[in-house]
This record gives structure tokens, C-alpha cells and sequence, in this order.
């Protein structure tokens, strides 16, 4: 009797969660994406053991890789032993360290010649279940950072931030079929909407769709594909990929696959546009 | 303390995510150690247990992992805890085979649920393929016996130790 009571409290709180999810659902995808207090929370408390974990683990990583390279210079003969290893350590510290610099180079370039105030910032976690691709960085709004602002590498646009701590800020890149960035054709300015991963999520595919360019319109492969800023989330003239392919057979509307310019899957550190307006033209250069 | 249990191996599950996201990105999606969380507590503690972690785990993983719409992981997750508790007081699922089936099954679930969820409510998702899937579900399975056992374990030891 009492366990038959139970169960039946079970199931009607298992109905009562199944309908609050459904209504919390209806109302983000009814008012578009947002972000509630609940989510703030939850973000915020949740992404400093992220940042530690990231943090380890690129400290791990390099514990690692000394580790490896101890282990090779042992190999070599006993003679130049000591010598060769201590050659060899501080060339590959070297050439890590102007790897990195040449990274940060090409960003600090990219901050210098960006007309808008951004933040540099650390990827500490990358996309954890197949259905949706997005990545987490080490900066919120403590550093100015704001819900849609987009997000930038050296090579070209990410995405854009939809959640937001303090200290940490979830960004959904161009590759998530739900992120649309308004586009054009930089040779002939005709204007189109990029959009998410074709295929399926497991695919290894990075391709984006090129959406709403009329059949007419005059598009060719190789063509450079910019940010059109009709958006207002991403300013104008950012580099965004270049034409693929472009179906002979269209109809009314143009097929046309891009492939982005920015390196999604050895993305370690990206730039965020802090500022509230977009209202600059890009020059040539920043491409 | 069941509570307390559940939320340490719920914070477990997240810093094991981001870690594996951080070593090898490409094949983070392979795993999903928030479902294995929700399979363990839905297998020992019933249909309760399996529903409230089954929605504690989807919305961690909807907020830090998933889309700009959360809730689909809480929603998939909630239904697959209270279909794997309610499965755990039908049926003995006791031993590594049937927690292989269990882990194996829940993982389809959870898939096909917020697939047809998004599709529903019209979010563009990405979808996975009939083999990736396959693969997630092996995974989950072989990772959830191994993982299951090894606790399992440890509480015969501290059990023996009293």
C-alpha cells in the first residue's frame, strides 16, 4: 500500500518535471536564445572547476611531452648525452615558445587592427556532446564580455557567447547547425546567411551552408565569404571562410557550401568584441 | 548522504567531460559520463533516484555543454533516469550483462529523446549517424560496467571494513 503510494508520487512528479521542462523550452525558444537567472547561477558555480580542470590540464600536458622528451634523449649516445639533450630540450622550448608567440602574435594583430575594444581568452573546455558545438572560454563578464558578442580568431570568425559567468563564457561556434551569421559575398557584396555543420554530428565535416542566395545570384568557388553586420551581432567585413562548392542545379535558391577559415579544432585561444556598437567598417587589412 | 553522493559524482562527471574535451576533442561526444551518473543512480536507487539525477545531470550538462536552449539534456535526461529506474524494480538488473544492456539501451534512448525533442520544437541539431551512435552506445556500455563494477567494489571493501 505505502509503496504503491510512493510510485504513484513518483510518477506524478516524474509528469510535474516533464511539464516544467516543456514550458522552461517553450518559453527560450518562444522569446529566442537567453539566458535566465537559473542558467547564470548554475554557469557561474559550475565553470571554476572547468577553468582548474583546463588549466591542469594543459600542465599536464606539458609534464607530458618533458616527460617524452627525456625518454628520447636518453637513446643517444653516451658521449653527447648530456649535451644533445640540453640542445634538444631548449630548441623544442624554443620553437614551443615561438609557436605560441607567433599565436599571440597574429591575435594581438588582429586586437590591434580590430576598430572595437576586445579581450583575449583561453579555450578551457571544448564541446562535450554530439549534438551541439560549442566551447568555453576563460572570460566573463568581469572582463566586459556580454551575452552575443562574437567571438574571433586570428584566421577568422568562431561564433558567438551565449552563456556568461563572471569568469567564464560559453560560446557557440559557427559550426552548431543553430548558429546563423549573416553574410556576403566580399567580390560581389551578394548577401546570404552561414550557417551550422552539414552532415551529421560524428562526420568529421566542417563544411557551413551558405542559405538565402538567390538563384541568380553570381557565386564561385573560391570566392571569399565576409560578415555583412545585418546580423548585429558580428561586425562587418570579418573574414567568415571561402566558397567550396555551389550546386549547378539550384532552383531559388543557390547550394552553396563554405569552408570556414578559422581552425575550429586547434582553436586554443580567441578574441571577444567587448564593444556595445558595430558601427565601424573593417578595412582590407583585418581580413 | 545519497544526495551528497549524487552531487559528487555529478561534479565528477563534469570535470571528467571537460578533461576529455581538452585531450581529445574530436571523440569527447564517444562518452557521456552524466548518463552513465544517471544509469547508476536509476539502477541502484529506482525510479525516484533516476529521475531527479536524470534532470540534475541534463541541466549541467545543457548549461555547460549543450545549446543556447536548455533543457532538452534535463528533459532526455529526467525521462531516461525514470525509465531506468522503473526497468531496475521490474526486471533484476544485477551483474555486468544486463547493466551492459541497460547502459547500452539508455544511451539509444537518450539520443533518439533529444533528437526528436529538437525536431519538435524546431532547433536545428546536429544529428548523429546510425554507426556513431552505435559507437556511443558501446562506449557508454563497456565504460558504465567497468565503472559500475569498480564502485560496486569499493563499497564491498568499506562494507567489509565496518
Amino acid at each position: 500500500m505505502i509503496a504503491a503510494g510512493s510510485a504513484r508520487r513518483t510518477r506524478l512528479l516524474v509528469v510535474a518535471l516533464v511539464l516544467g521542462h516543456l514550458v522552461a523550452i517553450t518559453r527560450q525558444v518562444d522569446a529566442g536564445a537567453g539566458q535566465t537567472l537559473f542558467d547564470r547561477i548554475v554557469f557561474s558555480v559550475l565553470s571554476p572547476p572547468q577553468r582548474a580542470v583546463g588549466g591542469a590540464m594543459q600542465g599536464a600536458g606539458g609534464l607530458w611531452s618533458g616527460y617524452l622528451d627525456l625518454r628520447g634523449a636518453r637513446a643517444e649516445k653516451e658521449r653527447l648525452e648530456d649535451e644533445l639533450e640540453a640542445a634538444r630540450r631548449e630548441l623544442q622550448q624554443l620553437r614551443a615558445r615561438a609557436r605560441e608567440t607567433d599565436k599571440l602574435r597574429e591575435l594581438l594583430g588582429l586586437k590591434r587592427i580590430l576598430p572595437y575594444e576586445s579581450v583575449t581568452a583561453e579555450v578551457v573546455a571544448r564541446e562535450g556532446v554530439p549534438w551541439f558545438r560549442t566551447i568555453t572560454v576563460d572570460k566573463g563578464s568581469a572582463s566586459g564580455v556580454r551575452l552575443n558578442a562574437a567571438v574571433l580568431s586570428s584566421s577568422g570568425v568562431v561564433g558567438r557567447v551565449v552563456s556568461l559567468g563572471p569568469l567564464a563564457a560559453r560560446v557557440q561556434l559557427l559550426l552548431d547547425r543553430d548558429c546563423g551569421v549573416g553574410v556576403m559575398i566580399e567580390s560581389t557584396g551578394v548577401a546570404g546567411v552561414v550557417s551550422g555543420q552539414v552532415g551529421v554530428a560524428d562526420s568529421g565535416t566542417s563544411d557551413l551552408v551558405m542559405n538565402y542566395v538567390p538563384g541568380y545570384a553570381e557565386v564561385a568557388v573560391g570566392d571569399v565569404v565576409v560578415t555583412s553586420g545585418l546580423d548585429r551581432i558580428f561586425p562587418k567585413g570579418l573574414m567568415v571562410g571561402r566558397v567550396r562548392a555551389v550546386a549547378p542545379d539550384a532552383g531559388l535558391f543557390r547550394d552553396i557550401r563554405v569552408t570556414p577559415s578559422a581552425r575550429f579544432d586547434r582553436l586554443e585561444r580567441v578574441l571577444i568584441v567587448t564593444d556595445e556598437k558595430h558601427e565601424p567598417e573593417l578595412t582590407e587589412s583585418v581580413r | 548522504m545519497r544526495a551528497l553522493v549524487a552531487a559528487g559524482a555529478l561534479l565528477g562527471a563534469l570535470l571528467w567531460q571537460t578533461a576529455v574535451s581538452r585531450i581529445s576533442p574530436g571523440y569527447a561526444w564517444l562518452l557521456d559520463p552524466f548518463l552513465l551518473v544517471v544509469v547508476y543512480f536509476g539502477l541502484t536507487g529506482g525510479e525516484l533516484q533516476g529521475t531527479l539525477v536524470g534532470a540534475a545531470a541534463g541541466w549541467i550538462q545543457d548549461i555547460q555543454f549543450g545549446g543556447p536552449i536548455v533543457g532538452f539534456g534535463g528533459l532526455t535526461k529526467l525521462l531516461v533516469g525514470f525509465a531506468v529506474g522503473l526497468a531496475s524494480e521490474r526486471f533484476v538488473l544485477v551483474g555486468s550483462a544486463p547493466r551492459l544492456i541497460a547502459v547500452f539501451g539508455a544511451t539509444l534512448l537518450d539520443a533518439l529523446l533529444l533528437e526528436r525533442l529538437a525536431a519538435l520544437f524546431q532547433v536545428p541539431i546536429a544529428e548523429l549517424s546510425f554507426a556513431g551512435l552505435v559507437a556511443r552506445a558501446n562506449a557508454n556500455a563497456i565504460a558504465g560496467v567497468l565503472l559500475f563494477e569498480g564502485v560496486e567494489r569499493r563499497r564491498r571493501i568499506l562494507a567489509r571494513r565496518r
